[in-house]
């Protein structure tokens, strides 16, 4: 630091904030989710309630995390039967989303929020049998951008899923202002079906990155689930098969699956004021050469320095950061200059 | 849940030093880091979408191919809707915070590109991964300040470094551009930059050893051994060149600047194009480390040679260490609502100016008994499982969370260890 001349920043009219949203495209090809690793990018745990997804064969010290997905309904479901498998957790696992996400309602009874298909939680519309998938932090960040997210879903047989009807869902109403609702969980919005009059089969929370999806998408299908010895409807797979398969079952008609994701940027900007009358001369060893200025030609022309590096100091004069230019600034009597310094944190 | 508050002992920083241990082998046109192979990928020709021998800054895209979709995402697209290439990618809009990249745009660069290129609003997508690797530089031709300015890149990236090499040159005379030893602006250079991501602060003093391998055997090998950045001879097939001084270590830079011109062998091979053979000198060091040079350039005799590179890095980290302490009698109350028995009325008496809470609400015992069919006497304990961290305005800064919930019972004393890297 030759130069040693400080400026004293004037925290009204020097300083101030600034947000910037950074975002990354974030798409996910059916592909990686099922058949192009054989489900070695799949990982299942011995408790079964939930099911990982790696975009690598999670042995693999390259893979990353990328969701989970599991399987629930409520208890007031019609499936909901002690005979059906794993029945307790596939309630409370139901009942913990939406504990964590949609809260508590009045009542003393079932107290707990359910999942539903319009943004008012007034008990209406209820989606009580669902899949939930709960994307990493690694993908989605601070949040999912509102209005980014689809979802294709083939809703074919189980030989060829994605050979007749593929349903497209999308958060499309959704904007950063409007069409979503704050909950306990954050902002949710509600997961339309492309060309499908209002058809809402899901939600999406954005700052906790999770989708919740009703298994009436596939009402109808009945092999939805389908092995050598058996096939299942959704109300049959979500019945008989554990919360494993039944995440088999989800992946192998995902056919696509995208969303922009967003990391807010918070930056301090500080004007950095130069006057005409200052910060025309460097203290810098290289600045003289033989007691001459290096960068003058001639002797009367008036003094000049090049600005490489602004300091910012504290209130005792101790440095705390430098500001590099990107090329040296010309600066003489003649001139004035505003420099801003951009923190990022 | 309680407040406590840190004293004067229980917060305090120090600097984690570490020294990272970095391996380079080059051969065959190829770098490999820390002995890791090429890893080809099922989908994509390389898994972390990386050459050999690259770190890749965040890992993301593994085996992903690009793939020219035709679609934007969100699918309806819009002008704010960035496209579809089948990897991961940050975009970020034109906007008057003025964020950018660092470089944008396809027919200038910087800032120019930024203003005449985009309109606000408009997006500026970007690319992963973002990698790094070693670079070999091969400087040749006169760049002297009376020769005129430096014709080439090579040539530019070594006058760069002029003013930091004649800085040095109080730890030795060999950094110096103009010296006893020879004149760098004239000299035939091999310089070899190594990114920061490998290292981290500086390349650690008396670590670096460069090891020239030719056919199989090592024929010489150079050490930084007084620590003062002089890359010394200490091992050759010719033994009459041990001892000197083939180069220097640039440490904070991550500069490895070879002059040592010598023969290393007799047999010459193509280190340099496919006309002419060399002998093997400290100027030939790392031939095929991302200067563009294979076996496709050069002759195939050229992979008789075979380059390590080894160092440690240096890096420091700042850690706070703050001490939260439960102590006996304190920390024995929890507000999960599991912590009192289920089906208790919580109230006394409620109305438009009282609630008033039952004074008699029993806690959940959770004292294990030793005995089948029988409830072990009552003991108030608590199971920790976070600890958080308030600033002064009683903001939630950040949560530690212990691996196992910690049982504390009431006349126990604990102390928790909790660390911060920053």
């Amino acid at each position: 630091m030759p130069v040693q001349n400080f400026e004293n920043l004037d925290t009204n009219t020097d300083v101030t904030t600034t947000r910037t949203l950074l975002h990354e495209v974030i798409p996910l090809t059916g592909t990686i989710i099922s058949g192009a690793y054989s489900d070695a990018n799949i990982k299942n745990y011995t408790h079964g309630m939930f099911q990982s997804v790696y975009d690598y064969p999670y042995l693999s010290s390259s893979a990353n995390h990328i969701f989970d997905i599991t399987a629930g309904y409520d208890e007031t479901s019609i499936l909901s039967a002690s005979t059906s498998t794993q029945n307790t957790k596939k309630i409370n696992l139901y009942n913990q989303y939406s504990q964590v996400l949609l809260g508590y309602t009045g009542s003393t009874t079932d107290g707990v929020r359910k999942f539903e298909n319009d943004l008012t939680l007034d008990g209406t519309g209820a989606m009580k049998e669902c899949f939930f998938f709960s994307f990493s932090r690694l993908l989605v960040k601070d949040q999912i951008k509102k209005g980014s997210f689809s979802l294709s879903l083939g809703t074919g047989s189980w030989a060829t899923p994605f050979a007749g009807n593929v349903k497209v869902y999308q958060d499309i109403s959704a904007s950063a202002t409007t069409n979503t609702n704050n909950t306990v969980g954050g902002d949710y919005g509600l997961l339309y079906l492309s060309g499908g009059a209002n058809r809402v089969e899901g939600v999406v929370f954005y700052q906790a990155g999770i989708v919740v999806l009703s298994s009436s998408v596939w009402s109808g299908v009945s092999d939805f689930y389908s092995g050598s010895a058996f096939s299942y409807s959704p109300a049959e797979t979500l019945v008989s098969a554990s919360i494993s398969g039944s995440a088999d079952a989800l992946r192998h008609r995902i056919q696509n699956l995208s969303f922009n994701n967003t990391t807010e940027i918070n930056s301090k900007i500080y004007f950095c004021r130069v006057p005409h009358n200052k910060y025309n001369y460097s203290s810098n060893p290289t600045y003289t050469s033989g007691s001459k200025i290096r960068v003058k030609e001639v002797a009367s022309d008036t003094p000049r320095a090049y600005i490489t590096t602004v300091g910012l100091y504290n209130s005792q004069n101790e440095l705390l950061a430098t500001a590099k230019l990107s090329e040296p600034l010309m600066k003489d009597p003649s001139n004035e200059l505003i420099l801003r310094v951009r923190l990022d944190y | 849940m309680s407040f406590k508050k840190f004293t004067e002992n229980d917060v305090f920083s120090n600097t984690m030093r570490s020294y990272p241990k970095v391996d380079f082998f080059v051969f065959d046109g190829k770098t490999y880091y820390n002995n890791i192979p090429e890893q080809s990928g099922s989908r994509n020709a390389e898994v972390r979408n990386a050459p050999v021998g690259s770190i890749s800054l965040y890992e993301f895209n593994i085996d992903r191919p690009y793939v020219a979709t035709g679609t934007k995402v969100p699918l309806e697209g819009g002008p704010g809707a960035p496209t579809n290439f089948g990897r991961i990618a940050p975009w970020i809009s034109k906007d008057s915070a003025r964020s950018s990249f660092k470089t944008v745009g396809a027919n200038a660069v910087g800032e120019t590109a930024y203003n005449s290129e985009f309109q606000y609003g408009d997006i500026l997508q970007g690319q992963y991964p973002l990698t790094a690797s070693i670079t070999r530089e091969f400087v040749t031709g006169s760049r002297s300040a009376t020769t005129g300015y430096p014709v080439n890149k090579e040539q530019r990236h070594f006058v760069a470094l002029r003013n930091r090499l004649n800085f040095y040159s109080v730890r030795s005379l060999h950094y110096k551009v103009s010296s006893p030893y020879g004149n760098k602006d004239e000299q035939t250079l091999n310089m070899i930059s190594v990114p920061s991501i490998f290292y981290g602060t500086k390349i650690e003093p008396g670590s670096v050893s460069l090891k020239w391998n030719f056919t199989g055997s090592m024929i010489a090998e150079l050490r930084d051994l007084r620590e003062n950045g002089e890359l010394i001879q200490v091992s050759g097939a010719i033994s009459s060149n041990d001892g000197k001084v083939a180069g220097v270590v640039m440490y904070d830079e991550g500069i490895i600047l070879l002059t040592g011109s010598w023969n290393l062998s007799t047999t010459a091979i193509h280190l340099r194009d496919n006309t002419t053979a060399v002998n093997p000198s400290w100027l030939y060091f790392g031939v095929g480390a991302n200067d563009g040079l294979n076996q496709s350039n050069l002759n195939t005799d050229y992979v008789s040679a075979s380059y390590d590179i080894n160092f440690k890095g240096h890096t420091e980290t700042q850690v706070v260490t703050m001490f939260a302490h439960a102590r006996r009698g304190e920390v024995n109350y929890s507000n999960n609502p599991t912590f009192l028995e289920h089906g208790q009325n919580h109230t006394e008496f409620t109305s438009s100016h009282v609630y008033e809470e039952r004074p008699d609400i029993r806690i959940k015992n959770i004292v294990s008994s030793s005995f089948s069919d029988y409830s072990a006497s009552f003991n108030r304990n608590v199971y920790v499982s976070r600890i958080g961290i308030y600033d002064k305005n009683k903001n939630l800064m950040g949560v530690a969370t212990v691996s196992n919930p910690i049982l504390k019972e009431e006349g126990q004393d604990y102390s928790f260890k909790l660390k911060l890297d920053i």
